[in-house]
């Protein structure tokens, strides 16, 4: 059961997204279970086509929520591999994958998620995630190459 | 007892009391090996074939320790039976007997003992230790041996051991626990005052014990203690708890040492994690206390207790070590007056960020399946003086707005934040410190520097986030419109 703050944090987690030019995410209510989600499709800067998709917890804005990518499905590594593989990696920036085997991008960990973080800095880690994830692909190098860890990076 | 007798009781007491207190008294104790037993003599007697006793001699005697408090509210029963029961904790052989009941943790080795009065019959199965009180017209009613029972009448205790079939003589010490407790207190620290506080400890580590044990020696009355964790055999090299202890709840382990230190205390244990699975629980804890200790090692667990706190108007006081130890920090949270853990997050993340890594689980946490974290424990050396300061800092805010001479120190401790350094640790900006030989208004290792900052008025958890964070984005958070519903497909 959502209370009255969680419900107006998340009308403001909407807003702050169109307003700061993420528009291609939004919150979303789903009315038959009264759950929240955050989604949207966006492209690279190569112009390839990702879907990042954030489950709402019922403790947020105090509990983090984990943000999938679920399209395309399923991501491969630069060696053919899925990702989703490797379950929590450093390498590759990945916490434990859903269990319909989306990736889960590691944006912040538990420890370092505090109630302060607006959900487009989550998109923005996710929209980084992706940049780093294609210059993977071109060089084969790990992804961790490209964006630091938050035990790195405080 | 002959006059003769009573006379040379009268001495030995005397001998005994002049050697135990190593003054030199007008009678000795001598071994008379004629009559093989121990008498005494005057000072300057000679005694032939005798064998001078010394003090290392008497501090042979064992010590029974018995409560004043117990033995006065035992007093009907004892008039009316004669005779007490009791259970002694044997230390040392026989060195030193102590009443089990003093303490939470008695000696592995305990025996029945009797306090009976002087003239009783013993009984049929002899205790192994026997206090026996011997009425006295007058006497030092100061000395340890000596009971002003509740009618008034005096008595001077004495005890015999059994050993290998024999008696042996034994001193008594009757211990008037809360007043003795009390008196090493007096003039510093308000003991009554603390007596009616309470505090709840989460995260009973090293430096959450070590804080608990330091308010009990205080003299606080009630504790509620939280942890989930068992004490393993590497905590033992920081933790309070010792090696004997290892296996079991830390939240046990620690209510023994606080009763060990205060008897009185009420301390109330739950094993379980601050967790956002138990906030209610935690919740109504936090609802019951005076302060709040936290001394967990995750962020989420700290913003779990933060928020509570809060909504509780109960003040919280964090305390922690950076990686190793090389130094720590001290936040104290008085609700919406002083910065909270949400804002010091926004104000320092670096230093809030900066957490010792003592436990699998806090290393967990932050490693990865392809680069595991090792945990990384300070030094107990190191992590004392945090320890230390986190109670003075919890003590005097119990203690603001109450009588103590103590207040005479809030205005040396009025900063939100307080940081320590152990040594400059290469890779922090405290790394090219100078010696602290070498300084006198530079920053230093081994000082306490309190800190201010503001509250952040747009703080989700203390703040108005909402109303602040939308005008920071140009919105207005009256008009904020929910979120659109979801289009089911198909």
């Amino acid at each position: 059961m959502w209370t009255d703050a969680q419900r107006q944090r998340l009308a403001l987690e909407h807003a702050v997204l169109q307003s700061e030019g993420f528009t291609q995410f939004s919150v979303y209510r789903n009315s038959s279970d009264d759950t929240y989600y955050a989604n949207g499709t966006t492209n690279s800067s190569s112009g390839r086509q990702y879907r990042l998709w954030i489950r709402i917890p019922s403790g947020y804005p105090y509990a983090r929520p984990p943000m999938y990518l679920t399209e395309p499905f399923p991501i491969l590594a630069a060696d053919g591999s899925r990702i989703s593989g490797l379950g929590i990696s450093h390498q590759m920036h990945t916490l434990t994958p859903s269990e319909s085997g989306y990736i889960q991008i590691c944006h912040w960990r538990d420890n370092r998620w505090h109630s302060d973080i607006l959900l487009y800095k989550v998109f923005l880690k996710g929209l980084l995630w992706i940049e780093a994830y294609e210059q993977h692909l071109v060089t084969r190098r790990p992804l961790a190459e490209f964006v630091r860890t938050m035990s790195e990076a405080a | 007892m002959s006059t003769s007798d009573s006379q040379q009781q009268t001495m030995i007491r005397e001998a005994m009391k002049a050697i135990a207190e190593r003054r030199p008294g007008r009678t000795k104790l001598v071994y008379d090996k004629t009559k093989r037993t121990i008498v005494a003599v005057a000072e300057n007697a000679q005694v032939p074939r005798a064998l001078n006793i010394t003090a290392d001699d008497a501090d042979m005697f064992a010590i029974v320790t018995l409560s004043t408090q117990w033995l006065r509210n035992e007093w009907d029963r004892m008039i009316r039976d004669g005779i007490l029961a009791i259970r002694l904790s044997a230390w040392d052989q026989g060195d030193a007997y102590s009443q089990c009941d003093l303490g939470a943790q008695p000696a592995p080795s305990i025996v029945d003992g009797a306090v009976m009065f002087d003239g009783s019959r013993i009984p049929s199965i002899s205790p192994n230790v026997r206090v026996v009180l011997s009425k006295e017209s007058a006497g030092d009613i100061a000395a340890p041996s000596t009971f002003v029972a509740p009618d008034g009448a005096v008595y001077r205790a004495q005890a015999w051991r059994s050993i290998d079939g024999r008696e042996e003589l034994a001193e008594v010490h009757l211990a008037d626990v809360q007043p003795d407790l009390a008196m090493r207190r007096a003039g510093l620290l308000e003991s009554k005052v603390l007596k009616e506080c309470s505090v709840l400890c989460i995260g009973l580590g090293t430096g959450g014990a070590h804080a608990a044990i330091e308010l009990a020696k205080c003299g606080l009355g009630h504790f509620f203690l939280v942890d989930p964790d068992r004490l393993s055999v590497g905590n033992v090299v920081r933790h309070p708890g010792g090696i004997s202890q290892v296996g079991r709840l830390k939240v046990n382990v620690v209510r023994d040492l606080i009763l060990e230190k205060n008897p009185d205390a009420k301390v109330s244990i739950y094993s379980v994690a601050a967790t956002a699975e138990n906030e209610a629980a935690i919740g109504e804890l936090i609802d019951q206390v005076d302060i709040v200790l936290c001394g967990t090692d995750n962020r989420p667990s700290k913003l779990l207790i933060n928020r509570l706190s809060i909504e509780a108007n109960v003040v919280a006081v964090y305390g922690g070590a950076f990686r190793r130890a090389y130094g720590g920090q001290i936040l104290r949270v008085r609700p919406r007056r002083s910065p909270c853990h949400q804002c010091f997050i926004s104000a320092m993340p670096e230093q809030a960020n900066d957490v010792e890594i003592s436990s699998e689980s806090a290393a967990d946490a932050i490693a990865y399946s392809d680069r595991p974290e090792a945990v990384e424990p300070g030094l107990s050396l190191d992590v004392l003086p945090i320890a230390n300061m986190f109670t003075k800092i919890a003590l005097l805010e119990l203690l603001k707005d109450r009588e103590s001479s103590l207040n005479i120190l809030q205005r040396d401790f009025d900063a939100p934040w307080y940081l320590w350094l152990n040594r400059p640790e290469p890779g922090t900006p405290y790394a090219t410190l100078p010696p602290l030989s070498e300084s006198s208004d530079e920053m230093t290792i081994n000082r306490w520097y309190g800190v201010y900052f503001d509250r952040d008025v747009g703080c989700s958890a203390c703040g108005d986030f909402l109303s602040v964070t939308a005008a920071a984005y140009g919105l207005d958070a009256t008009s904020l419109k929910p979120p659109p519903t979801a289009v089911v497909r198909g």
